[in-house]
């Protein structure tokens, strides 16, 4: 789960202004720590890490018409620094295309950077618990344990803006009898502009009390269809990340296996020299 | 997604939404963004929708490519509203609220090409942001032209096939990796590239200046009384929900008239 593809408007203010907040703090620390560390070099290789997550998501398996997302090849190539930038790039120019909102871009960032952010953390445990040489393996489980963490993570703000954000007045029609009904009977200036209309200041109002049992997002039922359909994505996912991370791995294993995980020279008795 | 057809139609485009200046339509995209966001009467944001799809229509831009990729939100907010809208008019409003933001996007991405829609964005980010803003666009079109090679090179060989999935997977992969270290490479050039031709600081792109100011203003005017009749309808519910059926008509208008005048120039 990359990305909520819940449009803008459902999610209350305080949630997605909130998801915005963070983001951007976490951008700009991660500006700054990048610019500290001379990273300014990577610059081309943000955006190219960036295009091809925004390549994966445009190219479909076939006849699965599932797109993929590489975010935890992402995470593995990039690092936890550069990869909330790359979260952050990838959902901006998803939302111009409409592919997600405007709005809930703080949020789609957050789920992005903490995918790519724990499919690094995960994949470089997993390579020093099983070995280097299996790391297109590593790379798979940390997939699947990355999609179901982030998946829960995408239940829980749908939770958190849930009970109070979808119980809302749809407006003008009655699908029962389609008469027009006024939504707001029980007081006009007490409805939250932008929190929902959920709120209502006379609570002592029988009205009020009936709009206030009306039903809400059903969480439930969205994470049953979320929990129910996910693992199937999280398996082709977890297989495409075997896959490219195991043919990297082979063909240029310093690309990924670097730092704590790059090979150990090995020194041929008589050569400590290093062959100069 | 289609972004080369997204980059052509905004870059080649000569409508009166292409001449406009880039601030002024990412003004009005958040107006009309805000607009759809506040209300929640279905006729409102049919409104909006209306309103909306005569901007695309007055545009000249493809209305197939627009639409599809308008639909694209809708169907994922179509979903969303299946698995937990509590009935079924809020389902349709939560898909029209998607429908009316994803135009509003697609209207913007269809008439101004990126490095305009970044140049505002770029301002605000830290450097290292805003130049892989830049970058992102730029890498995009080549490895979706690099990709489109492999995967016609992978089909020639017959790698991808309906009846054998988990082959055509395989085959995507072996494609998707090559294209990783082909991206590689590219981003090692450009910066050498980058480098050699004076790159410290960071990569600067300017707003073009507007064309009529006319015509922005209208635009600006326009998503503001959009956004000031979903306030209104929001704040004043009480006396104006039964005059809800007025708000698309005045849209209609505009549609039509957006349909009468592309006949006119094609």
């Amino acid at each position: 789960m990359s990305h909520i593809h819940i449009p803008d408007g459902v999610l209350p203010l305080w949630l997605w202004g909130a998801g915005w907040l963070l983001t951007l703090a976490l951008v700009v620390i991660a500006g700054k720590v990048a610019e500290r560390h001379e990273m300014r070099r990577k610059v081309p290789l943000l955006g190219v890490i960036a295009a091809l997550m925004l390549v994966a998501m445009s190219s479909e398996i076939v006849p699965l018409a599932y797109h993929i997302n590489l975010t935890v090849v992402g995470g593995i190539l990039l690092g936890p620094v550069l990869s909330v930038i790359v979260a952050f790039i990838v959902q901006v120019v998803l939302a111009l295309l409409g592919h997600g909102g405007v709005t809930v871009i703080g949020l789609n960032t957050l789920i992005t950077g903490a995918e790519m952010v724990l499919g690094w953390a995960l994949f470089h445990m997993l390579v020093s618990m099983l070995s280097r040489r299996r790391a297109g393996l590593a790379a798979g489980i940390a997939t699947v344990l990355t999609l179901a963490l982030t998946t829960t993570m995408l239940v829980g703000i749908v939770w958190l803006g849930g009970s109070g954000a979808t119980g809302r007045e749809t407006g003008a029609l009655d699908p029962a009898d389609l008469k027009f009904e006024n939504p707001f009977a029980t007081g006009v200036f007490s409805v939250g502009l932008f929190s929902g209309g959920e709120e209502h200041a006379d609570e002592t109002d029988p009205a009020a009390d009936e709009h206030a049992q009306e039903p809400t997002l059903s969480v439930g039922r969205f994470a049953a269809v979320v929990y129910t359909l996910g693992p199937l994505g999280w398996l082709i996912e977890a297989l495409v990340t075997a896959g490219i991370v195991g043919y990297v791995a082979r063909v240029r294993p310093t690309l990924i296996l670097s730092g704590a995980l790059a090979e150990k020279q090995r020194r041929i008795p008589g050569d400590e020299a290093g062959g100069l | 997604m289609h972004i080369g057809a997204v980059d052509q139609a905004a870059t080649l485009g000569t409508s009166w939404l292409h001449r406009s200046w880039p601030i002024a339509k990412l003004v009005a995209f958040a107006l009309v963004l805000a607009a759809a966001m506040v209300t929640w009467n279905l006729l409102v944001l049919l409104g909006i929708v209306v309103l909306l799809s005569a901007a695309i229509v007055s545009s000249r831009v493809k209305p197939g490519l627009a639409f599809t990729l308008a639909a694209y939100p809708a169907f994922f907010a179509a979903v969303f509203a299946l698995a937990s809208a509590p009935d079924v008019l809020s389902g349709f409003v939560i898909v029209l609220k998607a429908l009316a933001a994803g135009l509003a996007a697609v209207t913007v991405a269809l008439t101004t090409p990126y490095p305009q829609i970044f140049a505002p964005v770029q301002r605000v980010v830290p450097g290292i942001v805003g130049d892989a803003l830049l970058m992102t666009y730029r890498s995009t079109f080549l490895l979706l032209d690099k990709f489109a090679n492999l995967m016609t090179a992978v089909r020639l060989r017959s790698g991808v096939s309906v009846g054998q999935p988990v082959r055509a997977a395989r085959a995507t992969t072996q494609a998707l990796g090559g294209l990783l270290l082909y991206s590689f490479d590219l981003s090692q050039r450009d910066y050498d590239i980058m480098r050699v031709r004076g790159y410290q600081d960071r990569l600067r792109v300017a707003v073009h200046p507007s064309t009529s100011r006319a015509a922005d203003a209208v635009l600006v005017a326009t998503t503001l009384a959009a956004l000031a009749t979903s306030l209104l309808w929001r704040i004043a519910a009480d006396s104006l929900n039964p005059y809800s059926w007025l708000v698309p008509i005045p849209a209609l208008f505009a549609l039509l008239a957006a349909l009468v005048s592309s006949r006119r120039k094609s």
